[in-house]
């Protein structure tokens, strides 16, 4: 956890969702601010340094693209994670247009919420550069592109190194199915098919198989999340 | 009621205007035709009244005075001459000789022409009979005047103008009858479109124009306005069917969620029993947001509103893509999927909708394919189309059933205990469809082979997408 406790805006119009999201967020390690329309958010956004803000789509008084490129216009370049009911890919391709960096379709699943909160909290912070990645006994290479558990080197395709290298980056975080898709494969859409579930189950196999403890864990009904036991 | 509305109509208003410009290029040209008809005949007359004075004026410069006092009075004797005026007058207009008794008061000066009525004309005549006459002043002094009585050619004048009036006042009243009979007409039968409209909109699609069996285009319209009314009837049963199906795939996990809780609720908590059962719940309530995010993203497709975004992309690697995506699931089914693609194939569209309609046929051919078989993605370029199949030696689909796949909800009956909500080849049509895709299902002899034609991009990439339909 970070010395200072990371500050996250919540602008959301609907009283129930929003003091869930409150919730759940102060729970998960943030001081939690809540805008209850589009002013106020604009407002509250352009005093105070935040983290990360998610920003309901459809707010009472401005619409949440607008707050968002009223934001971006004044030089304020916080993450914005844009929350909406409409769905879909050409809504989601307007908002992140409009200047926001995340998309998410209600209803959804609060730890693919905290996955991409998570997401665009870590892109502020600084990125180190690391060559060598390391999970419990697990290694990853970048440079020479090789996977190793205690020594033994195993056999990964290039999209499979993809796939685990990403989860290894965001250890200890629960990678959401369409955050899988949409970086690895560059696709923006939910899978109508369990397909993902397939693919990384082949790669859990090759990582995990006869190994002393599994790494790579299935988090029903949002994704997976690469760990080391305690 | 019917006479009003034809007064109103818009096509007897129009036929009101071309009647009124053709009665005016009508009544120009009668006037014309008149005018004309009338110069002649009055012209004829000016002629021959000249050409007797040239002569008279001729016997004078031979015989002088006396000569033309008797050539006059000759021409008056003549019987053929009847209808002739002759006057030979002093300076001071006194009759010297001639028919006429007294020179006409409207005549006086040296030369001219000009029309009167003389009462001492034929004064047993009804009304006295117009003349027309040249008058000259010979060399001594003499006024000689010349003449004819033009009467019957006024007449004649005149009753051409009466035939070419009434014909004119004729035409306007038959057109006017015409251009409201056929009004009438078209009234009586827009009429009818609309009493069986509002009829439609009071007690349902059940109603039907009545055709008149002329095969005019009034019975085409009706027809075509039938046929309408029949493809929207088997839409609305459409949407019914569909509705009915969301409500029966809503109602099988709704039930089994409202069980688990109820049962929940009276058991005692148990933390191991409950997690499994929050867990059960979520993976059903995923399933129907699933299902609902199936038939939005269908409806959005459908739609079309997002041709605007297509650009050029690589059929042939974006089913490469798919092939390596789903290689995993075949190898859980021991079955063999390989790609046989071109290097390039350009086609317009969207990336993630073809990825999507690839991976729902690669995922079905697998699924419903043969245990340990093979599945084939081909992509190639032929003939100005790009042709992308996905192929599989599995049960295949029985011929009746090939255009049903693609409705909405619509399974297989062997595999409806499968997992899967019949929403996936109704997504492959509606990504075809938007992308100008032909899609066609064939018997492989055995197993399924599903083909997409695509129209090749044109240069200006758009104009060509709907080409193929």
């Amino acid at each position: 956890m970070l010395a200072r406790r990371r500050r996250i805006l919540v602008i959301e119009d609907d009283l129930e969702t929003a003091e869930q999201l409150v919730d759940f967020l102060s729970t998960s390690g943030y001081q939690v601010d809540l805008a209850c329309d589009g002013n106020d958010g604009l407002s509250r956004a352009s005093s105070a340094d935040y983290t990360v803000m998610t920003i309901d789509r459809m707010l009472p008084d401005i619409d949440g693209l607008a707050v968002i490129r009223h934001l971006r216009e004044g030089g304020i370049v916080t993450p914005a994670l844009i929350i909406s009911a409409l769905g879909e890919i050409d809504d989601r391709v307007r908002g992140l247009r409009a200047g926001g960096d995340d998309y998410l379709v209600k209803p959804f699943a609060y730890a693919e919420l905290l996955a991409r909160v998570e997401a665009l909290a870590r892109r502020s912070a600084t990125v180190v550069k690391d060559t060598v990645l390391r999970v419990g006994d697990l290694e990853l290479d970048l440079v020479s592109r090789t996977v190793s558990r205690r020594g033994r080197e195993i056999e990964l395709l290039p999209r499979e190194f993809q796939v685990l290298e990403y989860l290894v980056r965001n250890e200890g975080q629960v990678v959401p199915r369409a955050m899988l898709l949409q970086h690895i494969w560059d696709l923006h859409f939910d899978p109508t098919t369990n397909i993902i579930d397939v693919y990384v189950g082949r790669v859990r196999r090759k990582v995990d198989g006869q190994q002393a403890y599994p790494l790579i864990h299935t988090v029903r009904g949002v994704g997976f999340c690469i760990r080391a036991p305690r | 009621m019917l006479l009003a509305k034809t007064l109103r109509s818009s096509t007897f208003k129009l036929a009101l205007i071309w009647i009124g410009i053709f009665g005016a290029l009508v009544l120009a040209l009668l006037t014309y035709v008149y005018w004309s008809t009338a110069s002649y005949v009055h012209g004829r007359a000016d002629r021959a009244i000249a050409e007797e004075r040239t002569i008279l004026r001729k016997v004078y410069d031979r015989t002088a005075r006396d000569g033309l006092i008797a050539a006059i009075k000759d021409r008056i004797a003549d019987e053929r001459s009847e209808g002739d005026i002759y006057l030979l007058a002093d300076p001071s207009f006194a009759p010297v000789a001639g028919n006429l008794k007294v020179w006409p008061s409207t005549l006086k000066g040296s030369n001219g022409w000009g029309s009167f009525r003389a009462r001492e004309w034929k004064p047993d005549a009804a009304d006295r009979p117009l003349l027309r006459a040249t008058f000259d002043t010979l060399p001594d002094g003499d006024h000689l005047l010349v003449g004819k009585e033009i009467d019957d050619l006024d007449e004649f004048a005149q009753k051409i103008k009466t035939a070419l009036l009434f014909g004119v006042a004729l035409m306007f009243v038959l057109a006017g009858a015409a251009s409201v009979s056929v009004t009438r007409r078209t009234v009586g039968r827009i009429e009818a479109i609309n009493a069986t409209s509002q009829g439609i909109m009071q007690s349902g699609l059940g109603k039907r124009i009545l055709l008149r069996g002329t095969r005019d285009e009034w019975d085409q319209l009706a027809e075509n306005l039938n046929s309408m009314l029949d493809r929207i009837e088997a839409l609305m049963a459409e949407v019914k069917q569909v509705t009915d199906n969301v409500a029966h795939d809503l109602r099988t996990p709704l039930t089994r969620v409202r069980a688990r809780l109820e049962k929940a609720y009276n058991h005692q908590r148990d933390s191991n029993y409950d997690q499994s059962l929050i867990g059960n719940t979520i993976a059903d309530v995923d399933a129907v947001l699933r299902m609902f995010s199936s038939l939005t993203r269908i409806s959005q497709i459908e739609a079309g509103d997002r041709t605007s975004a297509f650009r050029t992309v690589n059929l042939a690697e974006i089913a490469s893509e798919v092939v390596e995506l789903f290689d995993a699931a075949a190898e859980d089914k021991r079955a063999h999927l390989n790609a046989v693609v071109d290097q390039r194939v350009l086609v317009t569209g969207d990336r993630d909708l073809l990825f999507d309609a690839v991976a729902n046929l690669v995922d079905n051919a697998i699924k419903y394919g043969r245990e340990a078989g093979r599945v084939t993605v081909e992509v190639s370029q032929d003939d100005g189309v790009a042709v992308m199949s996905v192929i599989d030696d599995g049960p295949g689909i029985p011929d009746n059933e090939c255009k049903q796949v693609f409705k909405r909800f619509y399974r297989l009956e062997r595999s409806r205990r499968t997992p899967g909500n019949g929403l996936g080849l109704s997504l492959v049509a509606a990504v075809a469809r938007i992308h100008g895709a032909h899609i066609e299902l064939m018997d492989n002899r055995p197993g399924l082979k599903c083909t997409l034609r695509f129209p090749l991009p044109t240069r200006s990439g758009f104009e060509n997408r709907n080409g193929l339909t």
